[in-house]
């Protein structure tokens, strides 16, 4: 399975660490409140898993490059406005809008590559610029005004419908859960076993080394910058499916979630390392540790003082097995 | 190349934002607002158009992206107030930070018209506004008759340090408290206003509480997360909302929602603009001009004095 | 003679390696002690141990009589030993006197710094040092000769009676390691013991007293220098004898011109360079540092644009804009610095073998054939006979000159008939380097045509069929192999353009 054996970081265990806290937060709330461990409130944190988590493994991608992407939340609520002229305004079916979105995501992604290689802007600034251009757009396109998705009935099933509760009434895993998993999946995949994805790794590791091998590296990274654009616009039609709606002015501070979950995961910031399933990880910490304050009644305020220092925490964790 | 053809774009644009100035001679208002992009904005928008197209006045408006950003609404303001205009109209997220400006204002002899909430201060002439506390007591009070005056309700808030947010938020858990002793108030947790994460607390209260029979968004984005994550955890749960807005009309049509207070946003905009129109020609003006609030439901949400407060 | 330090059964173990096996060393006063061995046999991490840099798992060391255990690279000094390390570690935007004393500046009032007397302390240091250096001067800009004297400085300043040189000369000219062993001379007269750690043997000749070699992370033996001859030091390194091999120059006349480079110019490096490889040749760079060699190396695969010039291929002109277009040619670069420049340090030795070559395993949607390329992979651990655990072990922990063979592996595979080594022996020791010298003859042997780069003239004398000599920026002259060395030098000297040297 390309998920679980990914060559490059060879930290196993690192990733037993995470998924070990993973394990251990869950157990601790469960054995604090009742209702935390109900398999409802299970499918629950799933679910609120499903968008930060696609948009995690867009950072990730980014991010193993050794470049970072701060537009993927504007980014995605880009996508998600343009799924919304397609679908409401153009009344195109629901695959054209799906398509349609991704496609812009990727071009999104694309123009963020073009900067950052033949303009030799750095990603930071590059895709600081991005996040602005994005979310202006999407409130300049929109008139500030949500777009419904009324008249295409079925677009809130692509995230909200549940495939398995239709074989398994018991367990109505929704969709977006699936779409996470197949993301990651797919991601996970092409990272290790392509071309695209060892430049992927490549660059990260050693940009000037990898130039000299004789690849074509700003081609590769725009490339590799549209791939990640494209599962942001996966992100934005899971947030528009879920919502029905596309709320234009949604989405900053999304990023930075994304990167949160992304750096539980073990991936560095300086490139090089990173894996997909330890993205998936990182965000379950993420929304396990949300879900259970709040089931818990943690006051919001300690909450976020919470959230703060398990990425702190996390990432020394990171440190400690790195020097030993 | 390239640099050339963006260079020229750049300026094009620059014309064009600001083909839109000032004309000399006619009254300029602007109004510093707490945001934009919320619909309930852009209704407060529609007023103040309003009025300034009766009034024969230039009127801006503009504010904040979120509500957390008092320094950028602070800079709104000075620049405002340095275009020298002959009134302003102000929404303060925070009305002590903005007390010296307001000053600065006095002395220069531009009147200053409060609206949307309250500024702790006596300089504006006029404060245009809802009451808040007592809209959300109007809204605890419909919760006890809906759900029968005893069980669980919680609460969540669009922001814990706004005006509007703590007006809305003490508001309702206050009058639960004073009035209707047989109702528990188990959270109040703050949603930020986002769809999708108001939606996962609502799912998580549920969770949590079962047995909850009542729910209180204090804005917009709040109960419409509201209803999804209800609609998600497929309960039975009384909710009611806060504002307008065409998903939350829908949510209460379809009955998902049991009904919302609502203000009168444009009434807000209208009045702000009028009350600072006459300040700056020196007529006296009423100091408090309260723009009323509305419950309404499935049962009067088509009836034309409530159908003419909302928006979509 | 009274033993300074003293260290036995020293034990330590990295994740996966085993680096330090029962290792004894001891330091006396007043002598050389010259540490040697291949890269990777322990020296550097004994050494470490031994300035509080890293701790032992096992063993003891006892310095000045007493047993201790240093938690940090400042006990160490507190104590008495100073390590110089191989990469200089000054602050390039303070001044000499602040570099030195950094962390422990003399304070006045309020804890003020006190800059005066500061700048009187370093005048009085490099007064007892015979040091020529104004304290108040900025690192940035300075030789590296001044900035070993002041690193040296910097070490004695805490009273170091032990004093740690890694490789202080790798950097040097011959004028600046005279100056550097008359210091060593003086430090030794006033009994400060030294470990010296290099690679060049005649240094270690002239300056050391004793010799211990170190191989694998064991220790191997320790002897005295003057009696012990070059040859049984370097069997004792690597375990074996050494050939000695002298360049055979092959009859290529009738051999095809494999590259051409007509009138390549790039500034002030690169001025009108023109000269040809054959098939199964071997050309030499020699010259002096900063002649422009890496600068053409750089210009003819792309990874610079040249300003005018022309590069022919197998009798074709092909035009290269970059390095993509230089390796579709066949061309193949060996950078000087192989972490930055040439290998992935954190991908595998998989990865890396097929880096420049992804499209020979890849199919039409950019899957890539891991089978076929695990399988290439060990193919060439075989063939270059690189030692590695795996195909699937980081890069980053092979030694420098498993990593070089990787890069040529990486070559190899791309199928590269044209290759430039430059630097192809840097900070690689003595049996990996005569490794490295057989497997570019083989190269040649089958047809291949190689450029190499050196700064070590024998390496060049030893492997070049003809030298290229370049000298600011030109080509002074090429001489067929097997000259002396002051041919050679007579060329890289040269500094006046000859008009038709093309």
């Amino acid at each position: 399975m390309s998920l679980t054996k990914l060559k490059p970081s060879g930290s196993t265990l690192q990733k037993a660490l995470a998924f070990g806290s993973l394990i251990a937060l869950v157990l601790i709330f469960s054995f604090l409140s009742e209702n935390f461990r109900t398999l409802s409130n299970m499918i629950n944190i799933l679910q609120a898993t499903s968008v930060i988590g696609v948009l995690a493994v867009s950072a990730t991608i980014v991010i193993i490059t050794g470049g970072i992407d701060l537009s993927v939340g504007t980014a995605m609520t880009f996508t998600a406005v343009t799924a919304g002229m397609l679908l409401t305004w153009l009344g195109l079916p629901i695959p054209l809008g799906v398509i349609g979105a991704i496609l812009m995501g990727a071009l999104t992604g694309l123009a963020s590559g073009f900067f950052i290689t033949k303009m030799r802007i750095p990603p930071f600034i590059a895709t600081l610029g991005m996040m602005l251009v994005l979310k202006g757009l999407s409130l300049i396109f929109t008139g500030t005004k949500p777009i419904y998705f009324n008249d295409s009935p079925g677009f809130t099933e692509i995230a909200s419908g549940s495939l398995v509760g239709l074989l398994v009434p018991a367990f109505p895993l929704p969709n977006g859960v699936l779409i996470l998993f197949a993301v990651a999946a797919i991601v996970g995949w092409i990272l290790n076993r392509t071309a695209l994805g060892r430049y992927t790794y490549a660059v990260g590791s050693n940009e000037e080394a990898t130039r000299l091998s004789g690849v074509n590296i700003d081609a590769w990274k725009m490339g590799i910058y549209a791939l990640a654009g494209a599962v942001t616009g996966v992100a934005g039609i899971l947030i528009a499916s879920r919502l029905n709606s596309a709320q234009p002015a949604l989405g900053q501070g999304y990023e930075l979630e994304a990167i949160a979950a992304v750096v539980i995961g073990g991936t560095s910031l300086t490139g090089g390392r990173g894996t997909i399933l330890g993205t998936i990880i990182g965000a379950l910490i993420m929304s396990v540790l949300t879900n259970g304050l709040r089931i818990l009644s943690v006051a919001p305020e300690w909450q976020i003082v919470a959230t703060g220092f398990i990425i702190i925490g996390a990432v020394y964790a990171d440190m400690l097995r790195k020097k030993t | 190349m390239i640099t050339r053809r963006l260079l020229l774009g750049a300026t094009t644009a620059l014309a064009m934002m600001t083909t839109g100035a000032i004309a000399q001679d006619k009254m300029y208002v602007p109004l510093i607002s707490k945001g934009f992009q919320h619909q309930f904005w852009q209704a407060v928008k529609a007023g103040a158009d309003k009025a300034a197209a009766e009034f024969n006045v230039e009127v801006t408006f503009e504010g904040p992206e979120t509500e957390a950003q008092v320094d950028k609404q602070i800079e709104m303001l000075t620049t405002a107030l340095s275009k020298k205009p002959a009134a302003i109209g102000f929404a303060a997220l925070d009305s002590q930070a903005a007390i010296p400006l307001l000053r600065k204002a006095k002395e220069a002899g531009i009147p200053v018209v409060a609206f949307d909430s309250g500024v702790d201060s006596d300089i504006p002439v006029a404060t245009a506004a809802t009451s808040n506390v007592a809209a959300a007591a109007l809204a605890a009070n419909k919760m006890s008759e809906i759900i029968g005056g005893s069980g669980k309700v919680a609460v969540i808030a669009h922001d814990q340090t706004s005006r509007t947010g703590i007006d809305r938020t003490e508001g309702f858990v206050n009058e639960i408290k004073a009035k209707h002793p047989g109702i528990q108030i188990v959270a109040v947790e703050v949603g930020g206003g986002d769809h999708l994460k108001s939606a996962e607390i609502t799912k998580t209260l549920l969770a949590a509480n079962p047995d909850l029979k009542g729910l209180f968004a204090t804005n917009e984005g709040g109960a419409i997360g509201m209803v999804q994550g209800v609609q998600e955890a497929k309960a039975k749960v009384t909710i009611i909302g806060y504002d307008s807005g065409k998903a939350q009309k829908d949510a209460i049509r379809s009955g998902l929602m049991a009904g919302a207070i609502t203000q009168n946003p444009v009434g807000i905009g209208y009045e702000t603009v009028k009350a600072a129109v006459a300040a700056a020609k020196g007529q006296s003006v009423a100091k408090d001009i309260d723009t009323g609030f509305f419950w309404y439901d499935s049962s009067n949400i088509d009836k034309p004095e409530i159908a003419a407060v909302l928006y979509d | 003679m009274t033993k300074l330090v003293e260290m036995a059964g020293i034990e330590k173990h990295f994740p996966g390696v085993h680096a330090l096996k029962n290792v004894s060393f001891d330091i006396e006063a007043g002598e050389v002690h010259a540490l040697m061995g291949e890269n990777g046999a322990g020296k550097s991490t004994l050494m470490k141990i031994l300035s509080g840099v890293y701790t032992k798992d096992a063993g003891s060391v006892r310095a000045f009589g007493e047993e201790v255990t240093f938690d940090g690279p400042r006990a160490a000094q507190d104590a008495g030993i100073g390590i110089i390390h191989q990469e200089l570690s000054l602050m390039n935007d303070l001044t000499v006197a602040q570099n030195i004393f950094i962390g422990r500046e003399p304070r006045g009032r309020f804890g003020t710094l006190n800059e005066t007397k500061l700048n009187a302390n370093a005048a009085e240091l490099f007064a007892q040092l015979n040091i020529d250096i104004l304290p108040t001067d900025r690192i940035e800009g300075m030789s590296v000769a001044k900035q070993q004297m002041i690193e040296i400085a910097k070490a004695l300043s805490y009273r170091s009676r032990v004093l740690i040189m890694d490789e202080p000369t790798a950097a040097l000219t011959n004028t600046e390691i005279r100056e550097l062993f008359a210091m060593i001379e003086k430090l030794k007269s006033d009994g400060v013991g030294i470990v010296y750690i290099s690679h060049r043997m005649d240094e270690i000749k002239q300056i050391s007293d004793r010799i211990t070699v170190m191989r694998d992370g064991e220790y191997v033996d320790t002897v005295p220098a003057e009696q012990t001859p070059i040859n049984r030091i370097i069997t004792m390194m690597v375990g074996r004898e050494l050939e000695d091999a002298e360049v055979k120059i092959p009859d290529l006349a009738d051999a095809e011109i494999a590259l051409e480079v007509r009138g390549l110019t790039r500034g002030r490096m690169v001025q009108d360079v023109s000269f040809s490889v054959k098939k199964g040749e071997i050309l030499g760079f020699a010259g002096l540092m900063g002649a422009g060699r890496t600068e053409v190396a750089r210009a003819i695969f792309g990874a610079d644009t040249p300003e005018a010039g022309e590069v022919i291929v197998h009798g074709r002109p092909v035009k290269i804009r970059n390095t993509r277009d230089a390796v579709l040619a066949g061309i193949g670069y060996l950078s000087e610095d192989r972490k930055h420049h040439g290998l992935a340090l954190s991908m595998d030795v998989r990865a890396n073998v097929g880096l420049a070559s992804m499209d020979q395993v890849t199919n039409v949607i950019g899957r890539i054939d891991e089978t076929k390329l695990a399988k290439t992979a060990v193919d060439y651990i075989d063939k270059l006979g690189i030692r590695t655990p795996s195909d699937q072990q980081e890069v980053g922990l092979l030694s420098g000159g498993n990593q070089q063979k990787v890069v040529i592996a990486k070559w190899l595979m791309r199928d590269c008939d044209i290759l430039i080594f430059d630097e192809p022996t840097r900070g690689i020791d003595v049996g990996a380097k005569a490794e490295i010298y057989r497997l570019m003859n083989q190269l040649a042997d089958e047809g291949k045509a190689i450029i190499v780069i050196s700064s070590e003239l024998p390496e060049v004398l030893r492997l070049s069929h003809r030298i290229a000599v370049m000298c600011e920026g030109q080509l002074t002259g090429i001489l067929p192999g097997g000259v002396e060395q002051e041919a050679v030098m007579a060329l890289a000297t040269q500094r006046e353009t000859t008009e038709d040297a093309a």
